[in-house]
């Protein structure tokens, strides 16, 4: 790798000074940066380390059952928290895709957004759990919804200096499911990934929320879809064309993986597939 | 087996301390002092004519101690390209530096200019005469065009004149093949027994398909790395992560014109090899090379996308296959033409078409395969070569056969499978093999006879045959003043046949398994060992081991008749020590004792000497059976059962024997569902572990593996090469499985999730 500076940090302002220069890096869990500084392909100046700053980890649920995720929280800790596991389990469920064990014990649930991959896992689950993205830099703070935060494929809203503190998730859903279409059972990347999130009040979808993964520049939201389902009782048919309609908002690419149409057939399957088990853990 | 004492036991492995403490020496852990880090310049396109190679930035860079070309290689084999580049990755010049990041910007700096040219990757592309050529206009004919041609000269010689009605209709019929006119042929190969178009018309059933098989690689654990140290007087020694010691010491002899006896390489402990680290220019040559332009020692080590652009995969192939059989079961008929993807070289294995044959009797055949040139690296053995390509083709089709015919797939192939005495295609007789038994043993193992399959669940089954190679070899072994016996020999273990060895000498010495230790020499020290590859290392080190160890145990008899008074007819070795058999009371002496008298007397130490080189081997059967659940709207497979039986002749340590058969199975596994080197419009572009998938534990369910032995009459205490016939038949197996299971054929591996979905929209075709 290319030599470089590196900076441990031990506050917010100065590790957003410090990230502010050009061509400087932060350094969370290192799961994407380090292979990415070993293959050449990220040939960063500063390295900021944000292991040294205090209050960035940790999963923590208030008594509404609101729950802060610190950018800083391994993602082996969001996969196991058993209060993600009941109120958001597609966020458990998209964590628990990540890499293998080890590479979940260091990657951490900031990483995966800011790195703003639109296969990345745990993206599909915080959008369905409608996250705020609470956000730092030595001017102030600010708060985006997550599905504002993406703008393409590596890109978001972040300027300079501006650094992920915490993930805060408003309210519990009913039932939600995340399913990720791939070849290998574990480690392998997305060839899509669909989360799905249901409140169902008498029978009655009273919302849902639809997220998905590589099947658009970036993470999307299917909100067309999301429409034809709230205030309806679920049946087979309207899972179909919930289905139908997520597919549609979808623009993905062919790749070496799998080609576009097979891509939004699969969104189509597993839009319905995610729905009917969301409402199946209701 | 209950016969022996060590061989055929379950025994730990004599490597399994240091490879699981970490004390074993791998080719990266090989650290000199004043070592270089080389690193090889690679085209950056899959085909370019060069125009200019600059290496004068380089040169001025800090820390770069030497650069080589094509121009540093005294013998003109082509170790880099000069005038032209045929893959992606192809070496073009190599540099040496303080530091591997000086090494990789130096690479950067030297400036080559292309011209670039069209470029072929596909076979059926590559044959046809809009194809680039990548090494000259020669063509061959198709096999149609070879017949004619073959009776046109026929007849020519027959009678004198050529234009005779019967050539006129000939050379017309020629025309109509005029698309077998083939380019860019790098070898080819033909096979012929019987009459395979008498043996179609006599057929009830016809079936017809092609399979594509893709290119996978070999993906062994340890990328290739060699250090390599030239001194003053001119003397190389080099540290070779490889299969084969002695063939690397040749090939850089070869290669570089340097004395064989100037070069001794050492082998370290090898981290997988499958076939594919018996290179010789891959890394060893340009390490030399840099080492003595440099006068350091120098370490040349490839990443894993160096791997995949520039090491030497298996080939995949297009295979056009025919099969007719009678509404009764019996095959009459095969025909198969091949095309291999030789890449920039030829070879891959096209010989190996012939294992379409399988194992049944089949009166009639006809083979022809070409290996053809396209814009990729060369190919090399992966784990019994071009076998698994051809039985995937030749077992999926057996099945289809079996279908149509009404009859249960183990049971038609029994009912085809030689037996022995049977007269082989090739020539000869059928040796003793137990091809029923294996197939017998898997199904009963598997529960295939009151199989039961839920929804979208499918059993697929499918055989494969190999025969072990066999080379020659030497081993010695000593036995010390407290009774411990050490081996030396110069082969590489794979995967446990130091064990193997270390059993065998054991058994025949009488000596406790831990006291039995070995040791491998470098090219200077040890004897000469063939390459531990074709599954030979058993079978040929197995033999030359029993040939030193009664050597050894002559001297030990001759040693204890005289030092204990007595006729050796009387005596015997049991449990470390020579007994009087008569003797009442027992009267004995140990090997220890036996050992320190040994050295004063006049015929010294003992010693045994092993040296060995030809024996015929006998073929072994892998028969398998899969249990799969497809999931028709996503189109992913899960395997539920995979049970695995193979006639290993003998099973010297039958623990180490199961875990070939599961790694083969694994291996199979991959390329039928998996597994794929895939390329763009410049070359491969999946030369990474993302996006080249290798199977994880969590894909598979535990592998049941079933010994079966039928004796190999020249093996040591009948063992057969074990390591490559369990990923024969895996390929077909997979998709034999998807077939019952959804009900389509998949053609073209491997079985991805999304071709899948596609074949059932399809009502089974096009997969």
């Amino acid at each position: 790798m290319k030599s470089f500076e590196f900076f441990e940090p031990t506050t917010l302002a100065e590790a957003s000074n410090l990230f502010a220069q050009e061509h400087a890096q932060l350094l969370a869990g290192g799961t994407d940066l380090v292979i990415g500084m070993k293959a050449y392909t990220e040939t960063p100046e500063t390295v900021i380390s944000l292991q040294k700053i205090p209050g960035l980890d940790g999963i923590t649920t208030d008594n509404d059952k609101s729950i802060s995720i610190g950018a800083m929280t391994k993602v082996r800790q969001v996969e196991l928290s058993e209060d993600i596991q009941q109120y958001h389990t597609a966020l458990a469920e998209g964590a628990s895709e990540i890499g293998s064990i080890q590479i979940r014990n260091l990657a951490t649930i900031g990483g995966n957004i800011a790195h703003a991959s639109p296969a990345a896992d745990t993206v599909a689950g915080l959008l369905v759990a409608d996250a705020q993205v609470d956000i730092a830099s030595a001017d102030g703070e600010r708060s985006v919804p997550i599905n504002e935060l993406f703008t393409g494929p590596g890109q978001t809203v972040l300027k300079p200096g501006e650094i992920i503190t915490q993930f805060r998730l408003p309210n519990p859903v009913s039932g939600s499911h995340y399913i990720k279409h791939k070849i290998r059972e574990v480690m392998d990347l997305a060839f899509i990934g669909v989360a799905s999130a249901v409140n169902v009040q008498n029978g009655v979808i009273k919302e849902a929320r639809i997220g998905l993964a590589a099947v658009a520049p970036t993470p999307i939201r299917a909100t067309e879809a999301e429409n034809l389902l709230s205030g309806k009782i679920p049946t087979p048919e309207l899972l179909a064309q919930a289905g139908e309609a997520a597919a549609a908002a979808t623009s993905p690419i062919s790749d070496l993986r799998c080609s576009a149409e097979h891509r939004k057939e699969m969104v189509d399957v597993l839009t319905r597939r995610t729905l009917q088990n969301a409402l199946d853990r209701v | 087996m209950s016969d022996y004492s060590v061989v055929g036991k379950k025994l730990p492995r004599v490597d399994a301390v240091e490879k699981v403490t970490g004390a074993a020496q791998y080719g990266a852990d090989v650290h000199p002092a004043g070592m270089l880090y080389g690193k090889i310049v690679r085209s950056k396109h899959a085909h370019a004519k060069i125009l200019s190679i600059d290496t004068s930035e380089a040169e001025k860079l800090p820390g770069v101690r030497a650069i080589v070309t094509q121009d540093d290689v005294p013998s003109g084999r082509r170790v880099f390209a000069t005038d032209k580049v045929l893959y992606l990755g192809e070496p073009l010049a190599a540099v040496a530096a303080t530091d591997a990041d000086v090494a990789e910007e130096a690479a950067e700096l030297i400036k080559i200019e292309y011209e670039v040219l069209p470029v072929v990757q596909d076979v059926m592309e590559s044959i046809k005469s809009s194809a680039p050529r990548l090494h000259g206009d020669e063509t061959k004919d198709g096999p149609n065009r070879r017949d004619i041609s073959a009776k046109i000269k026929e007849l020519s010689s027959d009678q004198e004149d050529d234009n005779s009605d019967e050539i006129r209709k000939l050379k017309a019929e020629l025309e109509k093949y005029s698309d077998e006119v083939y380019y860019n042929i790098s070898a080819e190969t033909h096979n012929e027994a019987g009459d395979v178009e008498k043996g179609f018309a006599e057929s009830d059933v016809i079936v017809e398909d092609t399979y594509v098989i893709p290119r996978v690689h070999q993906t062994y654990m340890e990328p290739h790395v060699s250090v390599a140290s030239a001194d003053s007087s001119g003397k190389i020694t080099v540290w070779a992560s490889t299969q084969g010691p002695f063939a690397i010491r040749s090939g850089i002899a070869g290669t570089l014109g340097i004395p064989l006896t100037q070069i001794n390489v050492i082998g370290t402990t090898m981290g997988g090899g499958f076939g594919g680290r018996f290179g010789v220019i891959i890394t060893h040559v340009p390490a030399v090379l840099l080492s003595q332009k440099s006068g350091r020692p120098v370490r040349v080590q490839m990443t894993r996308e160096e791997e995949f652009l520039d090491g030497r995969p298996a080939p995949g192939c297009v295979i056009k296959i025919k099969t007719g059989a009678t509404n009764d079961g019996h095959i009459l008929a095969r025909q198969a033409l091949a095309f291999w993807d030789s890449g920039s070289v030829s070879g891959a294995s096209i010989g190996s078409t012939i294992r379409v044959r399988g194992v049944y009797k089949i009166p009639n055949i006809k083979i022809d395969a070409y290996g053809v040139h396209t814009n990729k690296s060369g190919t090399a053995a992966y784990r019994a070569p071009g076998a698994p390509q051809a039985i995937f083709a030749g077992e999926s089709q057996l099945d289809d056969i079996a279908e149509q015919i009404g009859m249960d797939p183990v049971k038609f192939r029994l009912m085809n499978m030689r037996e022995e005495g049977d007269s082989v295609p090739a020539g000869g007789s059928e040796p003793k093999v137990g091809y029923k038994e294996t197939l017998e043993a898997v199904a009963d193992a598997a529960g295939w006879w009151d199989r039961e399959s839920d929804d979208n669940q499918g059993w697929g089954v499918a055989v494969g045959d190999w025969t072990n190679g066999c080379g020659p070899g030497g081993v010695y072994v000593s036995v010390h003043e407290d009774g411990s016996a050490r081996i030396f020999h110069g082969s590489m273990d794979i995967t446990g046949t130091d064990t193997a060895i270390t059993q065998i000498i054991a058994e025949i010495l009488t000596v406790p398994y831990e006291n039995v230790t070995i040791r491998r020499g470098d090219t200077d020290s040890a004897p000469y060992s063939t390459g531990s590859g074709g599954s030979v290392v058993t079978f040929t080190m197995g033999n030359t081991a029993k040939l030193a160890a009664e050597d050894a145990r002559r001297r030990i008899l001759e040693l204890a008749a005289e030092r204990l008074n007595t006729n050796e007819d009387n005596l015997e070795l049991k449990d470390g020590a020579v007994h009087i058999v008569t003797a009442d009371p027992p009267k004995s002496i140990s090997l220890g004792e036996l050992a320190a008298y040994s050295l004063s007397t006049t015929g010294g130490p003992i010693v045994g000497k092993g040296a060995f080189a030809r024996q015929p081997s006998t073929p072994a059967l892998a028969a398998q059976i899969a249990k799969v659940e497809v999931d028709p709207d996503t189109g992913r497979t899960r395997v539920l059962k995979l049970v695995a039986s193979q006639d290993v002749g003998f099973a010297i340590n039958p623990m180490a024997v199961e875990g070939q058969i599961e790694g083969g199975v694994v291996q199979g596994y991959a390329w039928a569902m998996m597994e794929e080197m895939q390329y763009g419009d410049n070359g491969n572009i999946n030369p990474g572990f993302v996006d080249y998938r290798v199977p994880t534990s969590a894909d598979l369910p535990t592998v049941e593996s079933v010994i079966v032995e039928v004796p190999a009459p020249n093996g040591p205490y009948g063992a057969k090469g074990v390591g490559e016939p369990p990923i024969t038949p895996t390929l077909a197996t997979m998709a034999n499985a998807v077939k019952d299971a959804v009900g389509i054929r998949v053609t073209e591996l491997p079985i991805k999730p999304e071709k899948v979905v596609e074949a059932l929209k399809n009502n089974g075709h096009g997969a």
